[in-house]
């Protein structure tokens, strides 16, 4: 059996934490196999880091230095990981499931002609290889996926499992890639940070959040923001809203959007796409008004109602509005 | 310039999503199905390219017949031509089997531009694209927010962590896999759904790509062997009643929690 290959990511001069849960899923599948774990690190300058993932669950770690892979770029990342494939002898490669990983992984899969699972939870070996549960129909099943052939390509989605803390043997080899700008198709250009937020929903107490169940952008004024009002909250919005144009990008909650975490978050018409859930679920209570109550945003909310938000909103907004006054 | 279009039709976000007997898919009898959200962005994309200048705009998706509706669509939105691969050899594909099938025609098509979208709607599996490009030979990108054209080169923003851009420059043939909210996606008008009805869908099977038996189940690494609700934890306590009943235990806990 081939060892498993972890592509380790490094962000702001660190290895990522994402990287330390890959490393959890490996050591985990390897001690149950008798399988190697190796990994590769890839950056411009890279030693210590490359040194400190062998010792925490890293392996084997295969550097690829070179100047090409300061930054992430889908072609000279595909370059290193394939040559860190081919040194360790890997059949079944872990990625992350974060911008980069997300590009890149499916790439690699098909230059291996492996399987390939994306965003997967869970990963465990049987005889016949490996079974993986990750989400479909944006988060409303689970699918327990099999994935066979000689090589598997993984991409695990971050906070899957806890970061591996324990010291495990490891070493570094320094691994040679060969990459000439000149002949790259494509190449990294910059990073844009994102602009100062005119709404700043980070620091608001209450957020009173509506989604594509709102359905129509005129009933954000209407029903959902005279909620918030009442609170004393901010409003908030599910990226449906926002890819419509019913409400500005600065409204928006989740990963691509602001990550909040207020005392009381309230989603109307939200189902619950993972992509919400992270910028939300650790708000301190969380109430969740929808029509369907197999919604995936109940699985998160402390208390729910399933029924028309445009019924329940306004009669809430009407008794807080009742309480206050009273 | 040629750009290729890759659409999936599938199950309307608000579908009934039941379980199939071999429980390892929904069933698709009786529900509505869509353009998947993603690639209507790809497509009003390569639209806008094509409103800009000279372009051709060949739409390419796969499946069953009701593909042909979706197809339709994307004509009837601006498309100037479809292609359709409609057999039953494909059913049943993985990711890279789709991907295969995807490349044979943008072989045979050779675009400048390749666009669709991040992800679908229904598998989640943000798999083909980068695939695609791999097979074709062309560079890629994924979650693109903005594509800007100049000379031989596209230049993309894509969307990375915590509202930051990350930019990549392909040299074009490349394919760019796009974000939704990248634009707003137009309506087929009535004029554009009546001239749909005259442009040309071409209808091709795996053995016309050249594709017999590499492609489908049975060449499938990857297998969904079970689909089920996700196990209900700690689920919310769900108030029950009427709107006055239910409006009372909600502004009791807002008290409960001090916030009223």
């Amino acid at each position: 059996m081939g060892s498993i290959l972890i592509v380790a990511e490094i962000q702001g001069g660190k290895i990522r934490e994402a990287s330390y849960e890959l490393a959890s899923f490996a050591q985990s599948l390897a001690g149950a196999s008798g399988r190697s774990v190796a990994s590769v690190v890839m950056g411009a300058s890279i030693g210590a880091l490359a040194e400190e993932f062998a010792k925490r669950g890293g392996g084997k770690v295969y550097a690829a230095e070179h100047a090409a892979l300061a930054q992430y770029n889908a072609e000279t990342a595909l370059v290193a990981i394939k040559a860190a494939v081919a040194a360790s002898g890997a059949d079944l490669i872990l990625i992350s499931n974060t911008p980069s990983g997300w590009d890149v992984a499916p790439r690699l899969a098909a230059a291996l002609d492996a399987g390939f699972v994306s965003d997967c939870f869970q990963i465990a070996a049987d005889g016949n290889g490996l079974v993986l549960k990750r989400r479909v129909f944006n988060g409303k099943l689970d699918a327990t996926i099999r994935a066979t052939g000689e090589k598997v390509v993984a991409s695990v989605q971050p906070g899957a499992i806890a970061p591996f803390t324990g010291q495990a043997a490891g070493s570094v080899e320094k691994l040679a890639v060969s990459l000439d700008p000149a002949g790259q198709k494509s190449r990294f250009v910059g990073i844009k940070q994102s602009e100062a937020k005119g709404v700043d929903l980070t620091k608001a107490d209450i957020i009173v959040s509506g989604g594509r169940g709102v359905g129509d952008p005129a009933k954000f004024p209407e029903v959902i923001k005279p909620l918030a009002d009442a609170l004393g909250g901010a409003m908030g919005a599910s990226r449906p809203v926002v890819d419509a144009g019913w409400l500005p990008h600065e409204y928006q909650v989740g990963s691509s959007g602001q990550v909040v975490s207020p005392k009381l978050y309230i989603a109307c018409g939200i189902s619950g796409a993972i992509q919400h859930l992270v910028g939300m679920k650790t708000s301190n209570y969380i109430i969740a008004i929808n029509k369907d109550p197999d919604a995936p945003i109940f699985e998160v909310a402390n208390l729910g109602v399933v029924g028309d938000l445009f019924e329940v909103v306004p009669a809430l907004t009407a008794a807080v509005k009742t309480a206050k006054g009273g | 310039m040629k750009i290729m279009v890759c659409l999936k039709q599938v199950p309307h976000q608000d579908a009934r999503l039941d379980i199939d007997a071999a429980g390892t898919w929904i069933k698709e009898d009786g529900i509505k199905f869509e353009i998947n959200s993603y690639d209507t962005y790809a497509l009003e994309e390569a639209l806008r390219i094509k409103d800009a200048g000279e372009a051709e705009v060949v739409v390419a998706s796969i499946g069953p017949e009701r593909v042909t509706q979706a197809l339709r669509t994307a004509l009837g939105m601006g498309a100037d031509r479809a292609v359709h691969v409609k057999d039953a050899e494909v059913q049943g594909s993985d990711a890279l089997g789709i991907a295969r099938v995807l490349a044979a025609i943008a072989k045979a098509e050779n675009p400048d531009l390749i666009l669709m979208g991040l992800m679908s709607d229904d598998g989640n599996f943000s798999a083909v694209p980068p695939m695609l490009a791999e097979l074709v030979g062309v560079p890629h990108t994924t979650a693109a927010l903005k594509i800007e054209r100049s000379g031989g080169n596209v230049t993309v923003d894509r969307e990375i962590e915590g509202g930051a851009h990350e930019v990549q420059e392909l040299k074009v043939p490349c394919l760019v896999a796009v974000q939704t909210g990248i634009n707003q996606v137009r309506y087929a008008s009535l004029k554009g759904i009546m001239a749909a009805k005259k442009k040309p869908l071409d209808v091709k099977t795996a053995a016309d790509l050249g594709l017999s038996g590499k492609v489908g189940a049975g060449a499938a690494r990857v297998k969904v062997e079970k689909l089920a609700p996700p196990p209900k934890g700690d689920r919310a306590e769900i108030l029950k009643g009427s709107t006055d009943e239910v409006v009372k235990g909600l502004v009791g806990k807002i008290k409960e929690l001090g916030l009223l």
